[in-house]
């Protein structure tokens, strides 16, 4: 009995002995180590004789390396202040001229040339011009062209080809610039050297396809992953992150897994691109497909980089790391998602869609050199609807634009100018100068007359000042940017509309809240005419409208410079030529910036009885109006008119409650 | 027993039979080893914390008493620098690893003194800045001092100024640091390159991989995405107190204060102060200062005495021109003083240009335009100037003003590269945070029409009224773009009907049961949504006709950013009571709407669910109240914009209330109401609600046109 419980007294003793050492173990194994540390503070020390330090510059110093000769820009490179000599292209700015191809030249390379000669950038002397362009041909190598007269070893020289590969060999180049697709990172000048990006063979070379995406959150059976195969096809992969990929390969068929050989856009939340050049050509698919693109350490520049924050609409992710790449892939919270998606359909659509668009671009980058400081801020580069539709020769301030209030959280002003257009019959439009003076936010009327006739030299008296402008006599007269225009808000009216002050303070009102669109009373609206093959437009009252006339609309005053300054020059003169044809232009240059249909508000039935000139009632159904929508559609490459189905009334419209109560009672009289 | 029994057998083979005398020895030995142990223990336990935080006070020590190196002569030299290097070819990213937190590790060497062999010191042990430098990123969230988990060395070498050091011997220190293996992974801070005669562009110590945050760096020597350009530290921004002034219009259109000047551009300055007497103002060194005035605080023109940097304050543009050297401190002076800085250095890197946006904070002139400057900077809009002052003064408190700042930019941008996915936005380098709080960005700004195909989901949030609910489920199932119905079982007690009883109706129809009675339960974002567009409806809304909800989705997909719905209320100032009013009254304004029958993005479901700010959610879910009103607020405040209230005013049986019988036209409601305004408006800190004075109706609504043509003519009936 004794020994059992001396025995047992053994037990616990040696079990609580294991016990504590197990427990203590760990303490001392984490004590060793530490023992060493324990007198050493953690982090740099702070030094007792802090204060005695010394400067790494003394004050005598700097001053004291006096400036020594300049040195000569470096031999092998250039960049912007060395090579380009900007006071060539003082005061029309920047001017170009291309060289036409010698021998047989290619529908695309046509279509460049044209696109620069339409463009407002375009010369046809090389005197006049400050930057001289030579296109690349993409000949085999040895075959290059003989270089022109003027080359002057390249200086104001850009040397532009759609393809990496090049024809006048980089020793050759000189002090010209280089825009070539995909440019390796090692030969690339910032700031200098444009990077393109690489097209397929058959890209549109005007208009070109919209971005994919059909919505802006991805459908949730949308696999996560695609990953650009060499053959040129993509493969997707589910959202499992074992099924791809190591080394950017997918070689183990795990989980739900698709090969789209011949598929050209992927289906996919992501879009892994390999690292090498030709992969550039998946860099495009992905980004008009909406599939957000993860760049395993590219070794080529990405096109534009120079204006385009790629950060927004991509992912330059390190090779290496194939696993945390995807671990940080499929944590990504929603919302960065969505912007990216989001990012690469406006960055697609805004410069990539066309041949047109990338010439543009490249242009508008060299021009924003040639300004220096007045030139596009970073948001109007990468934000919709993008630089080639917003100019910094309207302003560089972002907040003029109708475009950037949310972004910048400022406001459009609160007043607006009425620009009344009188015509031929040269009768001032008194009844509507009254009506429209009384409107609480008219900041001024401004008459433009365009008639034969001298215009009256008595006008009413009303409670804003009144400017008579003396027209041009042409109908792309009424967008040019007067200077005289000072509000953002512009309400157009011709000499015949007829509008109560209630109709123009509501739709005023409603236009503060849609300052990029046009607010409109009368409506128009495109159909395809199967029966003619082309596009045809009608007055008739319907349940969906694009267009709301300019005889009476709000807009912003930004829509005049881009009219004037961005709209080609063949619809331009196509619109003095059939006046009506002015407010398809202005709804579809509208339409196409915004990509949003223009806004109805009521308009009380008794004035479109009485003044059919304000309705395109025009006896004959205007053929020249019908050539003209198609016309537009061929120089914009697609139809951008968008239709709407709705009308914004007053919240009180009509609604069975005392009129009293209402605060644009007179819009409802009968 | 039967476990004693076990252990008995056991219990010899552990301990060795002895005699009672050693037992108890033994006994007593293990007692005090155990009693050590644990006391060792708990010693380095407990009083751990005390112990050290006394010895830091204690192991405060001299920068003198560092430990000696000596370097033999012949001691390895790395390589010159690799200038073909980028962070996918000479920096180890696999020592970054896979972090949480997307946060690099950057590890601090020790700091020593090195000696050549003649006991001749190698350079000054560190300056004033260098540590300032260290301690910055020792006490930063980027610190370990563990180096095997480092991804970053930053070594305690100082090679700030390069003209303090001996260039080979400094090149050796470096090499026969612990875990220098080629530089790689390596960062060196160096903010005065190069050195008479040639002035180098960048440090010239040969370095191999290493990284370097160089100040002064010209595009030939600068690695694009591997170097960091960094700004020359300004010792003045510590030294002298500059209160900040505004934007606007200032004595002097331009200014040139630098000292050292080429007597090329020295003469084109003096030209254009010629030129223009009153607008421009050329200083120069001051010649005969009395003792003890820091001339490094004076410039003179001519006899006129002028006080640096405070006179930079009154120019609107202040020149900043290349010396020897391409990085020059008195840009960080000119920022400072919300001076627009004119760069005049040719091929110059300017400090974080890999993030910073300099088009908004300065001028950048060719050196041979330095004579057409004036013209150049006259062309620049007044507004685009005062933006720019703002700008300048902004980049100067972000990463200029103190040795931290630019120690912590500077990690900043390398832990961007390494982590891309997680970098930090152009907005969040370049905005000035008075933008960045009225600023909004829109979640979905893409300017895009979903396709009409796609149709929406109908949520109907119910508890127990079986019947009404399946009216409204049978007069929502007309509705031609409907593709799927969700019902939202909220009541735990009681069994949804048996599947045989429900409306059988043309497309899919889903139960989805929730685990407790909350209102935030009809905004969750459950799986079974697979379009973008949601159509919450309350199960007693039977009174919406098919045209009125096709239309409504029609609305929503030209506004898909935006809630679309029925109901319209407004929220209005008490000048009274001095807070927000809930009002329901026909109006000629609308700021909400009811989201017991609304269409709007299912992205919002997600924000309400997982980003709704502050208490919201729980607070809706206890008062069993407003969650409409909260989503209205969640909606305006990320997209800026109001809501659309469409179709005209119809009577709306009950609604106000969603699960709650007889509340609704009570006044005590409407209090309730009120508070919530006041709660969310508090929480959001602003009011984010628009109020518009329009409605959308069908094109034709009211119109006199034939009912027969009209799409939607059952509207408002």
């Amino acid at each position: 009995m004794q020994s059992w419980r001396r025995k047992s007294l053994w037990l616990a003793l040696s079990a609580s002995w294991l016990l504590v050492l197990l427990r203590v173990f760990p303490l001392l194994r984490l004590a060793v180590p530490a023992r060493p540390r324990a007198g050493a503070p953690q982090g740099w020390p702070h030094w007792l004789d802090r204060e005695l330090l010394q400067s790494f510059s003394q004050p005598g110093e700097l001053p004291e390396d006096d400036p020594q000769p300049l040195p000569a820009p470096h031999g092998g490179s250039c960049d912007w202040g060395a090579c380009f000599d900007v006071s060539k292209c003082r005061g029309g700015g920047l001017k170009v001229f291309a060289y036409p191809v010698a021998g047989p030249i290619s529908d695309t390379q046509r279509g460049i040339l044209a696109s620069i000669e339409s463009s407002r950038f375009g010369s046809v002397s090389p005197e006049e011009a400050c930057l001289l362009l030579l296109l690349s041909l993409e000949a085999p190598a040895g075959e290059c062209s003989p270089l022109p007269q003027q080359w002057n070893g390249g200086r104001n020289h850009l040397v532009l080809g759609l393809h990496p590969n090049f024809c006048p060999q980089t020793f050759q180049l000189g002090q010209a610039m280089v825009a070539k697709a995909s440019p390796t990172v090692d030969t690339f000048r910032p700031g200098f050297d444009v990077a393109l990006p690489l097209l397929p063979e058959a890209h549109p070379w005007r208009g070109g396809a919209p971005g994919q995406l059909g919505q802006h959150s991805p459908h949730p059976g949308v696999p996560l992953l695609a990953l650009a195969e060499e053959r040129g096809g993509w493969r997707t992969a589910g959202t499992e992150s074992s099924a791809c990929p190591r080394d950017g390969h997918c070689e183990q068929d795990h989980g739900p897994e698709q090969t789209h050989p011949g598929a050209t856009l992927p289906n996919a939340t992501f879009c892994l691109i390999p690292a090498h050049q030709p992969d550039a050509l998946h860099f495009l698919q992905a980004l008009q497909a909406g599939c957000i693109p993860v760049l395993l350490s590219p070794r080529w520049e990405l096109p534009f980089s120079e204006v385009i924050d790629w950060t927004k609409a991509a992912i330059v992710a390190d090779e290496r790391l194939p696993f945390q790449v995807l671990a940080a892939l499929q944590k990504m919270p929603p919302t960065r998602v969505l912007a990216l998606r989001q990012q690469t359909q406006f960055l697609w659509d805004a410069y990539f869609s066309s041949v047109e668009k990338v010439i543009h671009t490249t242009l508008e980058i060299i021009q924003d050199r040639i300004f220096g400081a007045p030139a596009h801020p970073s948001l109007l580069w990468n934000s919709p609807p993008g630089a080639l539709l917003a100019l910094p020769t309207f302003s560089t301030s972002p907040s003029d634009f109708p475009f950037y209030h949310l972004q910048r959280g400022s406001r459009p002003a609160g007043r607006f100018s009425a620009l009344i257009w009188v015509g031929a019959p040269g009768q001032p439009p008194l009844k509507l100068i009254q009506a429209v003076a009384g409107s609480q936010h008219c900041a001024q009327i401004l008459v433009l007359w365009s008639s034969e006739k001298p215009p009256p030299s008595r006008w009413p008296k009303t409670a804003v000042p009144l400017t008579v402008l003396a027209g041009q006599r042409k109908a792309s007269d009424r967008f040019f940017p007067h200077r005289a225009l000072s509000t953002d808000a512009i309400l157009s009216l011709d000499a015949q509309s007829s509008l109560t002050t209630s109709e123009v303070d509501f739709a005023f009102v409603v236009w503060q809240s849609f300052p990029e669109r046009m607010v409109g009373f009368l409506t128009w609206s495109h159909f395809w005419d199967e029966a003619r093959g082309g596009w045809g437009h009608t007055a008739e009252k319907a349940n969906e409208f694009s267009m709301v006339l300019t005889s009476a609309a709000f807009y912003h005053r930004y829509y005049h410079t881009l009219f004037t300054h961005s709209l080609p020059k063949a619809l331009r003169t196509l619109a003095d030529e059939a006046p009506s044809c002015v407010a398809i232009l202005m709804n579809s240059l509208v339409a196409a910036v915004t990509k949003l249909p223009p806004i109805k508000v009521p308009y009380g039935k008794q004035h479109l009885e009485a003044s059919p000139p304000l309705a395109p009632g025009d006896p004959d159904p205007q053929p020249p109006a019908q050539d003209c929508i198609n016309q537009m559609v061929a120089e914009f490459g697609y139809m951008p008119l968008v239709s709407s189905r709705l009308r914004l009334d007053p919240v009180l419209f009509k609604d069975p409650v005392s009129v009293l109560r209402k605060k644009y009672r007179s819009l409802e009289k009968p | 027993m039967c476990a004693s029994v076990k252990y008995n057998i056991r219990g010899p083979a552990l301990i060795p039979r002895m005699k009672t005398k050693h037992r108890i020895y033994y006994i007593t030995l293990f007692s005090v080893v155990l009693l050590g142990l644990i006391a060792t223990g708990v010693f380095q336990f407990w009083p751990h914390s005390i112990e050290s935080s006394s010895d830091w006070n204690v192991e405060k020590r001299s920068v003198r008493d560092v430990p000696v190196v000596r370097l033999p002569a012949g001691s390895p030299l790395p390589e010159r620098g690799d200038l073909s290097c980028r962070m996918h070819t000479c920096f180890d990213v696999y020592r970054c690893g896979f972090n949480p937190k997307n946060k690099i590790k950057v590890y601090i060497y020790s700091l020593k003194k090195y000696v050549d062999d003649s006991g001749v010191p190698v350079s000054n042990t560190i300056s004033r800045e260098y540590n300032d430098l260290l301690t910055a990123i020792s006490d930063s969230d980027y610190y370990t001092d563990d180096i095997s988990r480092a991804c970053l060395f930053v070594p305690s070498i100082d090679v700030l100024n390069q003209n303090t050091l001996r260039i080979k011997e400094t090149a050796q220190a470096l090499a026969q640091l612990s875990r220098w293996d080629r530089g790689t992974n390596h960062l060196l801070f160096n903010m005065l390159p190069g050195g008479p005669p040639d002035y180098n562009t960048a440090l010239d110590v040969p370095r191999d991989r290493a990284l370097l945050a160089g100040g002064g760096f010209s595009t030939w020597t600068y690695r694009q995405g591997y170097d960091v350009s960094i700004p020359v530290y300004s010792p003045l921004s510590a030294e002298v107190d500059l209160p900040e002034k505004g934007p606007g219009p200032r004595r002097y259109f331009l200014l040139s204060s630098q000292m050292a000047v080429h007597s090329e551009y020295r003469e084109d300055l003096e030209a254009l102060q010629a030129k223009h007497a009153e607008s421009v103002l050329v200083l120069d060194k001051c010649t005969n200062l009395s003792e003890g005035v820091p001339w490094v605080r004076r410039r003179c023109r001519e006899h006129q005495v002028y006080e640096y940097p405070q006179v930079l304050q009154e120019a609107t543009f202040c020149v900043v021109l290349r010396g020897a050297r391409l990085g020059q401190a008195a840009l960080s002076d000119v920022l400072r003083a919300g001076c627009v800085p004119v760069i005049v250095a040719d091929s110059y890197v300017l400090p974080f240009s890999e993030v910073l946006d300099w088009k908004r904070a300065s001028v950048v002139v060719p050196e041979e335009k330095l004579s057409d400057v004036y013209g150049i900077l006259q062309g620049i809009p007044r507004r685009q100037i005062e933006e720019m002052q703002r700008q300048a003064r902004w980049f100067w408190e972000a990463y200029f003003q103190s040795i931290k700042a630019i120690a912590l930019a500077t990690l900043q941008i390398i832990n961007d590269r390494i982590y891309p996915y997680a970098a930090l936005s152009y907005e969040e380098w370049n905005d000035p945070p008075t933008v960045k709080w009225s600023s909004v960005s829109n979640p979905l700004f893409l300017p895009l029409i979903p396709p009409q195909s796609q149709g929406f989901t109908a949520i109907v949030l119910t508890y127990d009224r079986v019947e009404s609910l399946f009216r409204v489920i049978t007069e929502v199932s007309k509705v031609p773009s409907l593709s799927k119905l969700l019902v939202v079982w909220n009541n735990q007690n009681k069994n949804p009907p048996e599947d045989s009883l429900w409306p059988k109706i043309r497309v899919p129809l889903k139960v989805v049961r929730t685990a407790e009675n909350k209102l935030s339960n009809r905004f969750f974002p459950y799986d079974e949504i697979e379009t973008e567009a949601v159509l919450a409806i309350d199960d007693d809304i039977i009174m919406l006709t098919s045209d009125e909800l096709q239309f409504g989705y029609e609305v929503w997909r030209e506004f898909p950013d935006r809630l679309v719905g029925y109901p319209g209320r407004l929220h209005l100032w008490d000048h009274e009571m001095s807070k927000w009013k809930y009002e329901s009254e026909w109006t000629n304004e609308v700021s909400m709407v009811l989201t017991g029958a609304a269409f709007y993005h299912k992205y919002f479901n997600y924000l309400y669910t997982y980003k709704m700010p502050g208490d919201i959610k729980n607070w809706v879910d206890a008062h069993m109240n407003c969650e409409d009103i909260a989503m209205n607020f969640l909606v305006a405040n990320v997209t800026g914009k109001a809501v659309i209230k469409v179709t005209p005013r119809k009577k709306f049986k009950c609604p106000e209330c969603t699960a709650i019988d007889g509340l609704s036209l009570d006044q005590t409601h409407m209090v309730e109401r009120s508070e919530c305004i006041n709660k969310f408006a508090s929480v959001f800190g602003t009011m984010p609600l628009k109020v518009v004075e329009h409605r959308a109706d069908p094109v034709l609504y009211k119109d006199d046109f034939p009912e027969k043509l009209k799409s939607f003519p059952n509207i408002g009936s």
